[in-house]
């Protein structure tokens, strides 16, 4: 029966349902975890990295945070080839503003430019959903700091912390456990770092194995956003016990 | 060929001619003391000079013309405040920063120059030498109406052959008080409390209408003269150099400094907030 | 057969343009646009109570002089986007975000056939920062931010005015008090009657008509 209805993403199901985006969503739970986190100074984004080979460059290739624009960052969880193409046109569509009124593309904007692109892959026929969901952080003048998430059907929404990828029901309950309205943007890190190690398969984290990024205002009251280094991390991940040991192999590592 | 030379050329200096009557000189088209211009030899002189100086019209022109000016005359209960720029340009080029825009007839008569340069040097030189001679055959100095009237007559006469003279003459005689009189090369000639010209005269006008009152103090009529320059050299291209300041009193006229634009500028944005378009801090 | 129009067509120097009057002046708190109230076409006076302001949003108002029918066809134009912004964004642009806008429609109607023979005064207040601004803006699509600005004659008498009596922390009646100084010597020096201004002001509340009375002769000293 599904036959007749899974094939074309622009066709209802009898049950009312457009089975390529469910099996888009289904793709997505099957990526790294990806988790963002609102403060009231900022914002932060983590994901988890899914180490594949030991003869990856590392430092080379950004797989789960993309700078979107001055005002904006994503964390991406989903097929990565899929994710560039909306990210590039996010930039497009971002510096397009830019051109046209010289001030930053605010926010909801930009999500909803990339929302309606992937909505429409879902009415068109003959063509794929995009199979990817995003966690965006990102400042505007109007509404501060927000953080937003949108999925292949082209929703979004705003959250105050969110996660997507596999994994994600449960780190959604662990973030709705420990969040708290007013936390600074340091104990949004802290947070985050905890509800990932609990999320991921390893029990010890390492700068490898996952990725940071943080949106915040400098004293001088300008926005900046700061994708952590390895040696940024790792100091995290030591002020809260969640490091591997450096000096020797690990569980994780024998298992690999 | 000898009809041709007599035709074309013409003797460097007619012979003098004293003893006609006083009162001519006023009336006279042209200046009696064999200053006889020598015409170029072509059917309109006039179109012949406008092709060789507009350079409006044509930016190539062979001869460019030194416009650029502003110059301010006003009355006020302390007697006249005469104040110019320095600037003399020629197109876009600064011919020079420190030009004499004022020149002091008498002791008690000035006049200001504006339009092309070598018009009015040549002609208020001819203005001082007709008024000392008046001076000398009467025994007593011309009055700024009868001055005024000298040049306006001037000018007058060689109407349409591309003169290009905007002046001011601002005097005090026992017969008048304070006198200021404009004089433009169309032959206007006008009588008034307050005048302005060259390209920067809009913006002189601008602030100096503002503020001006007749019952001015000394004080207040000099720095709202020399603001009004300052003005004026800010907003206008062919104006700037130094503010050259004169009072007109009962006794004769007092000049006030020839004082750089540059410093005052900065002085006036820093203490008193004014050019608050101007943006950049001085450091 | 071409499409080239002379460069003359284009230039914005005819005198009836330059004899609109067109002033903004910013405050503390407030930006205050005025516009000669005569539409005119050649010799004639066509109407003396013209307005020649457009309200794009509730802290933009747009003032413009220029040539006929280009005006308000260009005028309406910007307020139509700025409103479609609006209602599609649930937020206005920006002062500065519709000066920019404004400019770059300006800049590529310049580099078409039939570009848009417009000189135009932007005021606004941010509603964010609550900051007040003045952008102008000439046919040739070149925009500044400024603490005062004219457009045509104006520019000759009333910028060396503003030069010296111009504060950026001035408040509304002194604001107010320097138009009167500019008002009155268009009055005294220019030898046309432009039928006074209409003035309106741009606060943190919106934009709201003032009551400007221009009735009083002013004659040269």
């Amino acid at each position: 029966m599904s036959r007749r209805y899974d094939s074309r993403t622009t066709i209802f199901s009898p049950e009312g349902r457009l089975y390529q985006v469910e099996y888009a969503l289904e793709a997505i739970s099957h990526a790294g975890t990806a988790l963002g986190i609102l403060a009231k100074d900022g914002i932060v984004l983590a994901a988890e990295r899914k180490v594949t080979s030991k003869l990856l460059e590392q430092d080379t290739s950004a797989e789960k945070l993309y700078i979107l624009n001055d005002n904006m960052i994503c964390a991406v969880a989903g097929m990565t080839a899929d994710a560039n193409i909306l990210i590039n046109y996010a930039r497009q569509a971002a510096q397009k503003y830019l051109l046209t009124y010289n001030e930053d593309i605010p926010c909801e904007q930009l999500v909803r430019r990339l929302c309606d692109l992937k909505q429409g892959y879902t009415q068109h026929g003959g063509l794929r959903p995009f199979g990817v969901s995003f966690i965006y952080a990102g400042y505007d003048p109007q509404r501060q700091f927000q953080l937003y998430q949108s999925n292949p059907s082209g929703n979004y929404g705003g959250w105050k912390a969110t996660s997507v990828g596999a994994n994600n029901a449960s780190a959604q309950s662990l973030l709705k456990q420990d969040y708290k309205e007013d936390c600074d943007l340091k104990e949004a890190c802290g947070m985050a770092v905890k509800v990932l190690s609990k999320t991921m398969d390893s029990t010890k984290l390492s700068s490898e194995k996952i990725e940071f990024a943080t949106v915040g205002k400098t004293k001088d009251g300008r926005i900046y956003h700061h994708l952590w280094g390895a040696d940024e991390i790792t100091a995290l991940l030591k002020e809260h016990n969640l490091a591997r040991d450096e000096s020797g192999l690990d569980g994780d590592q024998k298992i690999v | 060929m000898d009809t041709l030379v007599a035709q074309y050329s013409q003797p460097m200096f007619e012979k003098e001619n004293h003893g006609e009557d006083d009162q001519m000189e006023l009336y006279q088209p042209a200046p009696s003391l064999s200053l006889k211009f020598a015409m170029p030899p072509v059917a309109q002189p006039s179109a012949w000079l406008r092709a060789a100086t507009d350079d409006h019209a044509n930016p190539n022109c062979p001869i460019k013309i030194a416009h650029g000016t502003t110059t301010l005359a006003f009355r006020f209960q302390g007697g006249i405040i005469v104040a110019t720029d320095s600037r003399a340009t020629a197109g876009n080029w600064i011919a020079s920063q420190t030009v004499k825009k004022v020149i002091e007839i008498n002791s008690c008569l000035l006049g200001t120059m504006a339009g092309g340069a070598a018009d009015c040097q040549y002609w208020l030189a001819y203005l001082g030498m007709q008024c000392r001679l008046h001076e000398l055959r009467h025994k007593r100095r011309i009055s700024v109406a009868a001055a005024s009237k000298i040049l306006a007559n001037l000018v007058y006469s060689y109407k349409g052959m591309g003169l290009s003279m905007g002046t001011m003459c601002a005097g005090v005689t026992p017969s008048e008080g304070p006198a200021l009189y404009y004089i433009d090369s169309d032959g206007t000639r006008l009588a008034g409390n307050l005048f302005c010209v060259g390209s920067g005269q809009t913006f002189a006008y601008g602030v100096l209408d503002a503020e001006y009152r007749y019952d001015l103090t000394e004080q207040e009529a000099l720095e709202l003269g020399s603001r009004s320059i300052l003005a004026a050299t800010h907003r206008d291209a062919y104006s700037g150099g130094f503010i050259n300041l004169y009072h007109v009193k009962e006794d004769g006229w007092v000049k006030h400094g020839f004082s750089d634009t540059n410093p005052i500028f900065w002085k006036t944005k820093l203490e008193k907030g004014e050019f608050s378009n101007v943006t950049s801090e001085m450091v | 057969m071409s499409f080239q129009i002379p460069l003359q067509a284009q230039l914005n120097n005819n005198h009836t343009i330059r004899k609109h009057v067109l002033l903004g002046i910013t405050g503390q708190d407030f930006t205050l646009i005025a516009a000669s109230k005569a539409a005119m076409r050649g010799a004639t006076v066509l109407k003396a109570a013209d307005d020649k302001t457009r309200q794009l949003n509730k802290h933009t108002l747009m003032a413009f002089s220029g040539e006929a029918g280009d005006t308000i066809q260009f005028a309406e134009y910007i307020q139509a986007n700025a409103q479609l912004y609006s209602m599609r964004n649930g937020i206005d642009l920006s002062p500065s975000a519709v000066a920019n806008f404004v400019r770059g429609e300006l800049a590529s109607s310049l580099r078409s056939r039939k570009p848009y023979n417009v000189n135009l005064l932007l005021g606004g207040v941010d509603p964010i920062t609550l900051k007040p601004s003045l952008y102008w803006m000439d046919y040739l699509a070149s925009l500044a931010p400024l603490p005062y600005a004219a457009h045509g004659y104006a520019q000759y008498y009333c910028l060396s005015i503003l030069d010296k009596h111009h504060h950026p922390d001035i408040n509304y009646e002194q604001g107010i008090k320097i138009l009167r100084m500019c008002t009155d010597e268009l009055k005294r020096r220019l030898p046309i009657d432009f039928k006074g201004m209409l003035v309106k002001v741009i606060t943190k509340d919106g934009i709201r008509e003032v009551d400007y009375d221009d009735s009083a002769r002013i004659d040269c000293p």
